[in-house]
């Protein structure tokens, strides 16, 4: 399978009378993202706002953030079995619009998740304080339930993405990248003495903002799969999650998977990348236990020499992992995990849920419960009425200055799963 | 058909919603002391069915927790031991703060409480 995928920088974003992308400028009518938004009939008003690196703005509570793009040739079309019809996607032509997002925003729940700081040391933990942002902020209609108010703006947001996306149809993109991956047969014969290796994804896949969506399908109903790597450049995988928001992969990182892109960059040099196989992290251990049998069953049939496993999250999914790597070393596959750490304030306590000795190669995001204190900002688009109620603040965390006392996990993408984040170790 | 498992809670809304239905422990007790009820009742030979920590909702941050174990009993089954006895030591490294949210704070963690559980309950009913 043959992806071309074409990037278009965005240099600034404007409102403007017509949506438009000229000279790298990105115009945007405010009336026509509007009546996009308000299509949906659960959403009452939604009040739009461009957030720009380096300017004192404080973005909460984000729910999600996504890159605008658009299926130029091939089949399906972006965010399929969500917004475009149902069918597989991964070849042919996408143009992405790159150096901006679209970032939703709106209280689902009364601790919800997620800032993101265009400036201050905040900026310097989220990866999204670095993208030109168009925020969206939705109110639903009185009376909704938490269900349909989350549903009904992660679909905005998808709408508003696709819509933006569709302006760059006719432009000359200013860089393009080729991934090409080749059927298991192809790649033996072309890679004979390359070692066999494959990504492990587990899609966080619980509940109420804990859910994941293949090609429109909730994660948690799927069994393991294998897919094409360049599907989730076409939004194959999309977010409906966002609690704890350090190590949530919001659908931004599905489209731009750095553990996926990076092992295009070794695919055919150091080994041969021969797919991406998908697990989920349910509540029901008989499902994990499931779930696992079958990664490891399904890294043994493709006869792999090793993986790499990124998790979504903590807590519970940590027995995903372990029990994913365990069992796929079981089977001769060496394994490299990727998670984060909550390892407690001081960093002292032990980082995950779970251990195995088969988990001798581990890949950390970060600790997140390290404190960092957030500066006062001068503009806040959301509401800080919510701040508090984060996972990983308090009603203690807004302090008198202003300033807020917080744990990494408040920070959008701080310590992420795939390694798209900021921080590093010396 | 009678089901073949039980929930041990602390979330009233699960004894609300399925109080009629299903076989409910409910305790007005901590997180933490909804764990250690598990454990001592996998010690007696009930099979953990649920996994004891949330994907996101921290132990310590959200007070609710809701566990399905086995109705019967047999051996002691060592998997479901060690999974809770180290739920019951990750509590210990969040900072205690479930008692400082407005009020209106604990309804949604309730919910979201409430929705883990369902889909674990989907699943069992399913098979």
């Amino acid at each position: 399978m043959k992806l071309e995928m074409g990037h278009i920088y965005i240099k600034d974003i404007q409102f403007a009378a017509e949506s438009k992308i000229e000279d790298g400028i990105l115009y945007v009518s405010e009336e026509a993202v509007k009546a996009v938004v308000l299509e949906d009939e659960k959403i009452k008003s939604v009040s739009f706002d461009i957030a720009k690196p380096g300017e004192s703005v404080r973005i909460t509570p984000v729910k999600d953030v996504i890159e605008p793009r658009v299926k130029v040739e091939g089949r399906g079309g972006i965010f399929p079995g969500v917004i475009a019809k149902v069918d597989t996607v991964g070849e042919g032509k996408t143009y992405a619009l790159k150096g901006m997002a679209v970032v939703t925003a709106g209280k689902i729940v009364g601790f919800q998740e997620g800032i993101i700081d265009m400036t201050g040391p905040g900026a310097d933990y989220t990866p999204f304080s670095k993208t030109l942002n168009l925020v969206m902020v939705c109110e639903p209609v009185d009376g909704i339930k938490q269900h349909d108010y989350e549903k009904a703006v992660r679909f905005a947001g998808f709408r508003v993405a696709v819509y933006l996306g569709e302006l760059a149809r006719e432009l000359t993109p200013d860089e393009t990248k080729v991934y090409e991956t080749c059927t298991i047969k192809e790649g033996m014969e072309k890679y004979p003495n390359l070692p066999r290796v494959a990504y492990v994804q587990m899609l966080q896949s619980q509940g109420l903002l804990h859910d994941t969506y293949v090609y429109g399908v909730d994660a948690k109903k799927i069994v393991p799969t294998i897919m094409s790597p360049t599907e989730i450049m076409d939004g194959a995988i999309v977010s409906g999650n966002c609690v704890s928001a350090c190590d949530k992969n919001p659908t931004y990182v599905h489209l731009n998977n750095p553990v996926v892109h990076d092992m295009f960059e070794q695919h055919g040099k150091t080994f041969n990348f021969v797919c991406h196989i998908i697990t989920n992290e349910n509540v029901y251990l008989a499902d994990k236990q499931r779930s696992s049998d079958w990664t490891a069953k399904i890294c043994k049939m493709l006869d792999l020499d090793g993986v790499i496993v990124s998790q979504e999250g903590f807590g519970n999914p940590d027995t995903d992992l372990i029990m994913n790597c365990k069992k796929i070393e079981a089977e001769g596959v060496k394994t490299v995990i990727i998670t984060d750490e909550y390892a407690g304030r001081d960093g002292k306590s032990q980082s995950l849920a779970d251990s195995d000795p088969a988990a001798d190669a581990v890949v950390t995001g970060g600790n997140a419960n390290q404190v960092i204190i957030l500066p006062k900002l001068d503009k806040v688009i959301g509401t800080l009425d919510y701040v508090t109620k984060i996972a990983g603040a308090s009603e203690e965390t807004l302090r008198e200055d202003g300033s807020l006392e917080v744990e990494l996990q408040v920070l959008t993408g701080a310590t992420n799963e795939t390694g798209f984040n900021k921080l590093s170790a010396r | 058909m009678e089901k073949e498992y039980m929930i041990i809670t602390n979330n009233p809304l699960i004894r609300e919603k399925l109080g009629e239905s299903h076989t409910i422990i409910y305790k007005d007790i901590s997180y933490e002391d909804v764990l250690k009820e598990v454990r001592d009742r996998i010690h007696e030979g009930h099979r953990l069915l649920s996994h004891p920590l949330s994907g996101s909702v921290k132990p310590n941050e959200t007070p609710y927790k809701s566990v399905m174990i086995s109705k019967g009993k047999g051996e002691i089954d060592e998997g479901s031991l060690a999974i809770i006895e180290n739920a019951i030591q990750a509590c210990r490294k969040f900072v205690f703060k479930s008692d400082r949210y407005k009020p209106e704070v604990y309804e949604d963690f309730r919910l979201i409480d409430w929705t883990l559980l369902e889909s674990g309950i989907a699943s069992a009913d399913a098979g």
